[in-house]
């Protein structure tokens, strides 16, 4: 298993005076802020969630928010800038390292399932809330599908195989999308970890075919009953 | 001098297909969330009372938009293929006339990859219904024995975030390049890979010499 995603709601202050410096304060705040929209939005579904809600939960006062931010959108994409930067970290350290393309490929979608696995609400947040935002959501998706996208050919271009499909590295990330959507959707996310080996079959099979595939599969459900 | 009567009937068709052609448009546009009921009175160019003579609320107005796409597209795909196709080609033939539809009409993509999404997970079930059941028809046939393929929910899935990909980087109008992985994601749970590989590249082949419908 790996470490809890960087948990945003770890960060406390006592409330009151404590004489800390004014960054540390900002840094404690804004990052309350984050957290509190996050729970809030799942919760109660973005749509409803006002700034006050927020407030309330981070115990931030209103100046403070919009010094830091212009509006609830702005917090919101802030939050989720965040938890992405987060997983995309996390994902970077098992994948771009030496060693066999298709055996990083699985690492690379282990942490990601476990990652959404450790925190269902920034798995639902992401997913569901966030798609009800508007216009503003067509930008966030393309730019973070592009970015996981980008990070996969990456580590394929050093040695991988070349993929019988010209957007096989469409198709990969499209499914892991598609999988956590509706695993959010049915309420199931804790049992991601669980899709690994089939997952890894599917995700696999457009640039190795399905020998090899099969291979990772058998791999995957190995090091699950370890 | 008489106006000319136009059935009552017909006229509510026509009334109602104004409205869901413009909740398409709007939401194509600036998304389900950013659509008023202004938008789609004004769009229709109907009145707000005939509005609400057809429909409760704007979600009532979307699920029909969403059911009339579906049907549109079960139509075209429906039409494709003939019924001696082995069902390789047959699966091709209709993946190929349903993304056809879609690049004529992009916001019938928007709707059913974004929109759908966003407004309620139930209404993506609701067209997963009509297209997974169509496409395991078609190979119902088979004598495959092989062992099982790919998961077809999850190809279905795969394609709607390729589509609604295409439509957030704003090359909505550049659909059919989509065209070899919907048809691989189309043909792979039934005929598995190799079999989808080979339709992915007969569908390009066609789709380059524009003919697409052999």
């Amino acid at each position: 298993m790996i470490e809890e995603p960087e948990d945003l709601r770890r960060w406390r202050l006592p409330r009151g005076r404590h004489g800390l410096p004014r960054e540390i304060v900002e840094r404690s705040q804004r990052e309350r802020l984050l957290a509190a929209v996050v729970r809030v939005a799942v919760s109660k579904g973005y749509d409803a969630t006002t700034v006050a809600d927020i407030l309330g939960e981070a115990g931030v006062g209103r100046e403070s928010f919009y010094e830091l931010f212009d509006d609830k959108l702005d917090c919101a994409l802030a939050a989720h800038q965040v938890l992405v930067d987060d997983l995309e970290t996390r994902v970077r350290t098992v994948y771009t390292v030496p060693g066999p393309w298709p055996a990083r490929m699985r690492e690379a979608l282990a942490v990601t399932l476990q990652w959404f696995a450790a925190d269902p609400e920034a798995a639902r947040f992401t997913f569901v809330e966030l798609s009800t935002v508007g216009p503003a959501f067509r930008s966030l998706f393309q730019a973070d599908y592009a970015r996981f996208t980008r990070l996969i050919d990456e580590g394929l271009s050093e040695e991988g195989p070349s993929p019988a499909l010209t957007q096989a590295t469409q198709l990969a990330v499209s499914a892991i999308l598609a999988r956590i959507y509706e695993e959010v959707v049915l309420e199931r996310v804790d049992e991601l970890p669980r899709l690994l080996p089939d997952l890894t079959y599917n995700l696999l099979i457009p640039f190795v075919g399905e020998e090899m595939a099969r291979a990772e599969r058998e791999a995957a459900l190995e090091s699950a009953s370890e | 001098m008489l106006r000319p009567t136009t059935p009552p009937d017909i006229s509510s068709q026509t009334q109602r297909q104004r409205i869901i052609d413009a909740i398409v448009e709007s939401c194509a546009e600036k998304t389900y969330a950013a659509t008023t009921i202004s938008d789609i009175v004004g769009g229709a160019r109907i009145s707000r009372t005939t509005f609400y003579k057809h429909f409760p609320d704007k979600r009532a107005c979307f699920d029909a938009a969403v059911d009339h796409c579906v049907t549109e597209l079960q139509e075209a795909a429906g039409a494709a293929h003939s019924p001696g196709d082995r069902p390789a080609d047959a699966t091709r033939k209709a993946a190929t006339a349903v993304l056809e539809a879609l690049a004529e009409r992009p916001g019938l993509a928007q709707l059913l990859s974004g929109d759908a999404i966003a407004v309620d997970p139930a209404a993506v079930e609701h067209y997963r219904r009509a297209t997974i059941p169509a496409l395991e028809a078609l190979w119902s046939g088979e004598e495959d024995g092989a062992a099982p393929h790919l998961d077809p929910r999850l190809a279905f899935g795969q394609a709607q975030v390729l589509l609604l990909n295409q439509i957030a980087t704003g090359k909505s109008d550049r659909l059919p390049e989509l065209l070899p992985e919907l048809v691989y994601l189309a043909v792979s749970p039934f005929g598995g890979h190799e079999e989808a590989l080979a339709q992915s590249r007969l569908a390009a082949a066609d789709a380059t010499s524009g003919t697409a419908k052999r």
